[in-house]
């Protein structure tokens, strides 16, 4: 039998060969010719309809002048609501959870519980869940939905179709901007969504620098030091604007980022020219609340959360075992804070803050609750729920300067993607060299950007 | 301590050759073994080149073809011998069937390996030899074969010499060199010679390629005015000797009114005429199917702030291309009307 | 022939229908059994081009809640879901949405294999009735390899919308498979749609594909390539399609050629067509 199947194809090799190099020219043609003739006998157009008003919109996001600006405007206002509206909410949780630590300790105590055991369970584990919850969960519950609305929308394809140009220059693919919007969410997500780009260099691109876009689990480490140092400075009634501009200015700067980094490499390990390019900009969609609250709360936000919170509890319990386990008389993780010390020095940041890196590397969503655990250390700070007490408590307390706050910044922005990013890029590439990249290149990046503003601002100030 | 030192030092030097893979002796004997490969691969394609001649290659020409030591060339001829993929007889070295079929191997390598640099990675045309001739020696049968399945089984490389097929079969090249063409008869390019560098580079800074659509206008004893895309040159005979054309088949030629999708006012509507021959594999399959075929009517509804990509209405829906890809569409305009045509 | 306007009258009542049907039996009997793909007596491939709502149905469908985003490709993995009609339990299989099945990437790859060797007993095509045309280049391309299939022409208030008519009747007609108009966001039709699904794999519904008509040289060489393929693969529903991508060098289905793995796929279904005599029929009506 497979003698026979060997004639067939050599058969059909003779058989191309005639038809002379373009048969799937032909073939398609003739398809769609054949569905032309189809389509023709049972679509009829009835009126002008509103297809004209679609046409109007477009015209505006995509036009010469309005389009990028708009494209800013958009950003720039989903960041506004999601600072504005998670305010609040966030410190009612962070008080009513912290009060149920008070209560539930002192419950322990009465029942005659360890001291450890009160300190483990209350102290380390659940503090470490409270403040996952109350730092992640309203901007994220905001954010979200706003952003679901503008993707069900179909606005981010003309996004991507805006901004094309600059990824052409970069070596890159437009699509490439559609997957950094997916990043917003979660950057394993958005490593996931790169398949959307056909072309194999493109894609490498896409999946090596995704991580330059902040994801959910780094958006309230911005959020929190946008409004605590930069919205502080401002008048209140300008405050929210200050900080959502602070917010855009850092993804911008993350969108800077990966073109120069999709440049360098296109010139350099995967070197070449972008290829084929086609992008279908789909028409817009009312998009239905309902599924949107749906889908970006149970499937989004849930998920990232419920994702955190497997983190932040053992997290919790790691840095109380840390602050309680003495050897020579300090806590293990003093020692740990002071040999990070002079590294963190350096780069314009401190011992806590790597530390606090370096136990988030799980999932970014728990820097800032355990870097505030480490700050807090033992003591019974429950009323640190509010960002101006978060703030007296850095800046007062443990020396923060606005070089730390821009620092942590860039390096929250630039450094090393999360265990599941990884986990993912590996997945996806199948490579345990591109995986290094692209867990090894942004660190590097992000320890020495962080060197170069440290020692400028030090030269100049 | 000392001795000690000196141990445990010859044990880390020893481990660091001796590890399998990694290892220093691994690596040289995986240099080596790549490196006789490629001798031995660019030693049957120097044959066969010259068996194309009508000649027979001899241990000179082989030598200083590769570039190596004659004593060299004598080794890497027995060599071959011995795998049974050449004759040495009185008059030179002769390949065999089986050294035929390796030979054309490494040509199909070669150019399916350009074919590739040329569709995929935009790589111009003056890069794509010099990449291949390391590529070749580095893939295997298979990875050939997908290769070929990539790229849709394209019949030629993009200088438009014919692809050997996996079993050996080449396909017949009958054309003739542009200074033998009849004047004013459209004539199809179907290969640019590569070598000598000098010349080729000289005709692709005239903007000849294979598929391109020319006229001979008028030639004297040193050059010939020749016309492309409406564009007049006058080039050396000694350039022109180094094109090979075939009469130009119908769906070659365009009708004059014919222009660049990139070209189309935003705003206007066309009808697809063709794809130009630079569009090739996946870029060209791709734009098939979105029903750029000839005859569909399109329209260009969007541009941005770049100017480029622009969004292109076609079979009612918005499909954005970037310049160098509307340049590959041809199209005629269609005269300004009221009705939309494209979603029709 | 009707006028199309008394096609479009027939499409839109076909709407109406589907809507007020929520109490009709056959609604009734349909449950919605999201991920429980267990031990489920068809499987239906869900196909389509990117943006045609294709998550919407198949959400629709099976009651889960799989993310809707307007951009293309977003449906980057093979979603399973199932339903339940008449005591029968259906698998649900979203295929990634394409333009093509001709191989270009990997996602036309992936629906290509799974409409060719996973067998599916029925295959939906989802298209966008705001552009028929492109969707049905897809449509035809499926109609080559597999002869049970639903058009579910989605989107019909889009098409409304734009001011476009579209005669589902008609179409059903021309492609020689049933056509159903939905508009799978708010779930109308669905019923009609499913229920269409069910009658195709029982057999009650016979379909007779329309063949793509190619240029006199390619038809030739098609002829001369299909009846040696069917003399060594007897029984395989789609020599037709096979020769078209043999001819345009197609390395998968080569490769399928020479394993033998066209020739099970062939026998597999002549073993399970004495237990479902209506694929005999439905085969037959096709040759």
């Amino acid at each position: 039998m497979p003698a026979d199947a060997q004639v067939i194809l050599d058969r059909s090799d003779t058989l191309r060969s005639e038809l002379g190099g373009s048969f799937r020219d032909r073939m398609v043609e003739a398809l769609y010719q054949n569905a032309q003739r189809v389509a023709s006998r049972s679509v009829r157009a009835t009126g002008a309809g509103k297809w004209d008003f679609d046409q109007r919109v477009d015209r505006l996001v995509t036009s010469r002048w309005l389009g990028l600006p708009l494209m800013l405007l958009l950003l720039g206002a989903v960041f506004w609501v999601t600072i504005l509206g998670a305010n609040v909410p966030s410190q009612m949780l962070a008080s009513a959870l912290f009060a149920v630590e008070g209560a539930a300790a002192a419950w322990f105590e009465s029942l005659g519980a360890p001291w450890w055991l009160t300190g483990f369970v209350w102290h380390g584990v659940f503090r470490g869940l409270a403040w996952v919850v109350s730092v992640m969960l309203p901007p994220m519950a905001i954010f979200f939905p706003v952003f679901t609305i503008l993707e069900d929308l179909g606005y981010l394809p003309r996004v991507a179709f805006n901004l094309d140009w600059l990824f052409r220059r970069a070596g890159a693919h437009g699509k490439q901007a559609l997957t950094m919007a997916m990043g917003f969410g979660c950057n394993a997500a958005g490593v996931t969504s790169t398949r959307i780009i056909d072309s194999p260099r493109e894609r490498l691109l896409a999946i090596l620098t995704n991580n330059f876009v902040p994801c959910n689990g780094r958006f309230p480490t911005l959020i929190m030091l946008a409004v605590i140092f930069v919205a502080a400075s401002f008048p209140p009634a300008v405050a929210s604007f200050a900080a959502a501009g602070a917010v855009v200015g850092v993804v911008l700067l993350g969108v800077a980022f990966t073109l120069a980094v999709s440049w360098a490499l296109s010139r350099t390990v995967l070197s070449g020219e972008a290829s084929a390019f086609t992008l279908e900009l789909p028409p817009y969609r009312r998009p239905s609340f309902l599924r949107i609250l749906y889908t970006s709360l149970i499937d989004r936000t849930i998920f990232v959360l419920g994702r955190a919170m497997l983190t932040a509890a053992p997290a919790g319990a790691v840095i109380w075992l840390l602050a309680n386990i003495e050897v020579g008389g300090a806590g293990l993780s003093t020692h740990a804070i002071r040999a990070l010390g002079p590294l963190g020095e350096a780069v314009g940041l401190d011992g806590v803050i790597l530390l606090a890196y370096v136990i988030a590397i799980p999932a970014n969503e728990i820097v800032v609750p355990t870097m505030l655990m480490c700050y807090l250390g033992g003591s019974m700070m429950m009323d640190v729920t509010t960002y101006e007490q978060i703030r007296a408590v850095l800046v007062d307390q443990h020396g923060w300067t606005l070089l730390t706050a821009v620092n942590l910044m860039l390096f929250s922005l630039l450094h090393n993607p999360c265990a599941t990013t990884i986990l993912t890029i590996w997945k996806e590439t199948r490579s345990p060299r591109w995986t290094a990249l692209g867990a090894i290149m942004p660190l590097a990046i992000a320890f020495l950007v962080c060197l170069l503003t440290a020692q400028a601002s030090r030269l100049l100030l | 301590m000392t001795p000690l030192g000196i141990f445990l030092a010859a044990l880390v030097a020893g481990a660091l050759i001796a590890m399998p893979r990694v290892g220093g002796a691994a690596l040289w004997r995986r240099f080596r073994s790549r490196r006789e490969r490629a001798l031995s691969e660019d030693a049957l394609k120097h044959i066969l080149a010259w068996k194309h001649r009508s000649q027979l290659a001899s241990l000179q020409s082989l030598a200083g073809a590769l570039r190596i030591a004659p004593r060299s060339a004598l080794r890497l001829a027995a060599r071959l011998q011995s795998k049974g993929w050449i004759k040495i007889g009185g008059t030179g070295i002769g390949l065999t069937s089986s050294g035929e079929r390796r030979a054309l191997q490494v040509v199909r390598a070669h150019r399916l390996w350009e074919r590739h640099l040329s569709d995929d990675a935009n790589m111009p045309m003056a890069r794509l030899h010099q990449a291949a001739e390391k590529a070749e020696h580095t893939l295997s049968r298979a990875d050939v074969a997908r290769l070929d399945a990539h790229l849709g089984h394209p019949e030629h490389d993009p200088h438009g010499d014919p692809i050997p097929r996996d079993d050996g079969k080449v396909a017949a090249l009958n054309a003739v060199s542009l200074n033998e063409w009849p004047e004013g008869v459209a004539a199809r390019i179907v290969h640019v010679e590569d070598e000598p560098h000098a010349v080729f580079r000289q005709i692709l800074s005239a903007g000849l390629r294979p598929s391109l659509v020319v006229r001979v206008l008028e030639r004297d004893s040193r050059h010939l005015l020749v016309e492309a895309n409406s564009t007049e040159r006058r080039i050396d005979r000694a350039v022109a000797a180094n094109i090979e054309v075939e009469e130009a088949r119908d769906r070659d030629l365009l009708p004059s009114d014919a222009t660049r999708l990139s070209d189309l006012a935003l705003g206007t509507a066309g009808e697809v005429v063709a794809l130009g021959p630079r569009c090739q594999g996946f870029s060209r399959r791709r734009l098939l199917d979105l029903g750029l075929t000839p005859g569909a009517t399109v329209q260009a509804a969007l541009d941005n702030t770049f100017g480029d990509p622009r969004a292109f209405c076609v079979r009612g829906t918005m499909i954005a291309l970037r310049k160098r890809q509307a340049e590959q569409v041809w199209i005629r305009r269609l005269p300004e009307s009221p009705t939309r045509g494209a979603h029709s | 022939m009707d006028s199309p306007a008394s096609g479009i009258a027939d499409s839109r009542s076909a709407l109406v229908n589907a809507a007020e049907c929520q109490a009709c039996p056959a609604h009734a009997q349909l449950a919605r059994m999201g991920v429980d793909v267990a031990g489920s007596d068809h499987i239906v491939a869900l196909a389509g081009n990117p943006n045609t709502g294709k998550s919407s149905v198949f959400n629709a469908l099976t009651g889960l809640r799989q993310h809707v985003g307007n951009w293309s490709g977003k449906t980057v993995t093979r979603a399973e879901g199932a339903f339940a009609l008449s005591g029968k339990r259906y698998k649900l299989v979203d295929l990634p949405g394409t333009y093509s099945l001709l191989s270009a990437s990997q996602d036309e790859e992936i629906s290509r294999n799974f409409l060719l060797f996973g067998q599916p007993d029925c295959t939906v095509v989802v298209t966008d009735a705001t552009a028929l045309e492109r969707n049905l280049n897809l449509v035809l391309q499926v109609l080559e390899i597999t002869d049970r299939v639903v058009v579910c022409v989605n989107l019909m208030d889009e098409a409304e919308r734009k001011g476009l008519a579209v005669d589902v009747r008609s179409l059903s007609r021309d492609l020689g498979v049933p056509a159903v108009p939905t508009v799978a966001r708010s779930k109308q039709g669905m019923a009609e749609l499913v229920s269409t699904v069910a009658a195709v794999i029982d057999g009650e519904v016979k379909t007779s594909p329309l063949r793509v008509e190619h240029p006199a040289e390619v038809s030739d060489a098609i002829r001369g390539l299909a009846p040696l393929i069917e003399d060594l693969v007897p029984g395989l529903p789609n020599a037709r399609w096979v020769a078209l991508r043999l001819l345009d060098g197609d390395h998968r289905v080569r490769e399928a050629l020479l394993s033998g793995e066209l020739a099970e796929l062939a026998n597999r279904q002549r073993q399970a067509a004495p237990a479902q005599s209506s694929r005999i029929r439905a085969l037959e009506g096709a040759q």
